[in-house]
C-alpha cells in the first residue's frame, strides 16, 4: 500500500467482548501449561511468558471467520502466539516489530480474571490510539500498519496474583 | 544549598570506587546534604507543578523538563555549579550543565529498564537524589543490569546492584549503552527524588 492508499484505508480497531466461553478459555490454560512456555528476559524490551506456534486451537477457525467478516478481507493464518505476563512483566513498544505486510492482529484474553491497568496499547507516532483493556475472553481485531507499534502494559505487583493470558494472532490475506 | 561535605575531600577514593564499580561505573554518597537544608528542598519540590507521566516505559509523577519556578532553577544551577567540576575530576568526563526534575513514585509507579543513552542528547552522567519522605516507600529502588552484548546489541541482562531510595542520598552513574537500568515499582508509600543528567 502507498502511503496515501495507507491514509485513506479504513483502520479496524475493534473489541468483541465474550469471544469465547470461560470454560473453553480454562481449558486453553491449561493446554499451554501443559506444552510449556519459554521466559523471555531481554529486560531492555520485555519480560514475559511465551509460547511459539501452539498449534491448532479449536476457536481459531470461528475467530478467523468473524474477522474476516469484519474486515471484508479473506484471511488465512498467518503466525500463533502465546503470551502470559505475570506481576512485574511487559512488553515494550520497540520489542514490537514493523508490520510492514498489513496483517490483522487478534488478542484472545484467555486471562483467569480481569487484572486492572494491564492493556494492550496501539501507537500512532508513539500516542496511544486504540486501548485493549483486561477483559477476559473478550477478541481485539486490530489493522497493523507500518506506523502502528504495540506494548502490553506493565502488571503491576500492587496485583500479586494477577495472571494475564493471551493469544496473539496475525492473519494475512489469503 | 548545595554543599560538599568531607567525603568529597578525598576525590582519588571517589575517583577509584566510580572506576572499580559494576555492573557499570556508579556512585552512591549518603547524607548528601547538609540536614539542616532538608526541608527548603523540599519546600522548593513542594512549590513546583507535578503532572501524572505515562509511557510504555513509566508511569510517575513529575515536574516539567524546564523548571516553572525561579528557586528550582536557582537549585539547578547550583547544584551543576557544585557537582560539576568535582564530577569531571573523578570520573574523567567532562560535564557542566544538568537538567532537574522532581518525581513523585507512589504505590504502582515504575520506571522500566532502559539505558538513558539516547544518540544526540549527550547525557554524559546520570544522578537521582533522594529527599526525605513523609512516608517512606516500599520498593523504589534503583536497579543496576549487567548486560552481556553480541554484536554490539544486548543480548542477556541480569540483575547487579539494588540501591535503596534512601532520604539525603545522591547516586551518580555512567550513561552508555550498556548502562542498564529501572527504578523499581513502588509498592506502598511515596518515593520522592530530583533526578536528571549532566552534559557536557
Amino acid at each position: 500500500m502507498t502511503r496515501l492508499e495507507e491514509l485513506f484505508a479504513p483502520r479496524i480497531a475493534v473489541i468483541v467482548p465474550d469471544a469465547i466461553g470461560s470454560a473453553l478459555a480454562a481449558d486453553l490454560r491449561a493446554r499451554f501449561e501443559r506444552t510449556g512456555y519459554t521466559r523471555y528476559t531481554l529486560l531492555d524490551r520485555g519480560s514475559y511468558d511465551e509460547l511459539r506456534d501452539p498449534g491448532e486451537l479449536e476457536p481459531m477457525a470461528a475467530l478467523i471467520a468473524v474477522t474476516t467478516e469484519i474486515t471484508e478481507r479473506s484471511l488465512v493464518l498467518a503466525e500463533a502466539r502465546v503470551l502470559q505476563l505475570v506481576p512485574g512483566d511487559y512488553l515494550l513498544a520497540h520489542h514490537d516489530r514493523v508490520h510492514d505486510e498489513h496483517h490483522i492482529e487478534l488478542i484472545l484474553d484467555l486471562s483467569p480474571a480481569l487484572v486492572p491497568n494491564a492493556a494492550v496499547h496501539y501507537r500512532r507516532d508513539g500516542d496511544v490510539y486504540f486501548e485493549v483493556p483486561s477483559r477476559p475472553c473478550a477478541l481485539s481485531i486490530v489493522a497493523r500498519e507500518p506506523s502502528v507499534t504495540c506494548n502490553h502494559v506493565y502488571v503491576s505487583k500492587l496485583h500479586l496474583d494477577a495472571r494475564v493470558v493471551r493469544l496473539v494472532l496475525l492473519l494475512r490475506d489469503a | 544549598m548545595w554543599r560538599l561535605g568531607r567525603s568529597w575531600d578525598l576525590e582519588h577514593v571517589l575517583a577509584e570506587t566510580w572506576f572499580a564499580s559494576r555492573p557499570f561505573s556508579h556512585l552512591v554518597i549518603d547524607d548528601f546534604a547538609p540536614n539542616e537544608v532538608l526541608a527548603d528542598l523540599l519546600a522548593v519540590v513542594d512549590e513546583e507543578p507535578v503532572d501524572r507521566r505515562e509511557s510504555d516505559l513509566f508511569a510517575f509523577d513529575a515536574t516539567a523538563p524546564e523548571p516553572t519556578t525561579s528557586e528550582l532553577r536557582a537549585l539547578r544551577d547550583q547544584f551543576a555549579a557544585t557537582l560539576a567540576p568535582a564530577l569531571t575530576r573523578i570520573t574523567g568526563k567532562l560535564v557542566t550543565r544538568v537538567d532537574m526534575r522532581a518525581y513523585a513514585y507512589r504505590p504502582g509507579h515504575y520506571l522500566l529498564p532502559h539505558s538513558d543513552h539516547q544518540d544526540g542528547l549527550h547525557r554524559v552522567l546520570a544522578y537521582a537524589y533522594y529527599l526525605p519522605s513523609p512516608e517512606p516507600p516500599v520498593g523504589g529502588e534503583l536497579e543496576l543490569f549487567r548486560c552481556r552484548l553480541e554484536n554490539g546489541a544486548i543480548a542477556a541482562t541480569d540483575c547487579a546492584q539494588l540501591i535503596e531510595p534512601r532520604a539525603n542520598r545522591l547516586v551518580v552513574f555512567d550513561v552508555s549503552d550498556v548502562s542498564l537500568h529501572q527504578v523499581r515499582e513502588v509498592t506502598a508509600g511515596l518515593r520522592i527524588s530530583l533526578a536528571g543528567w549532566f552534559h557536557a
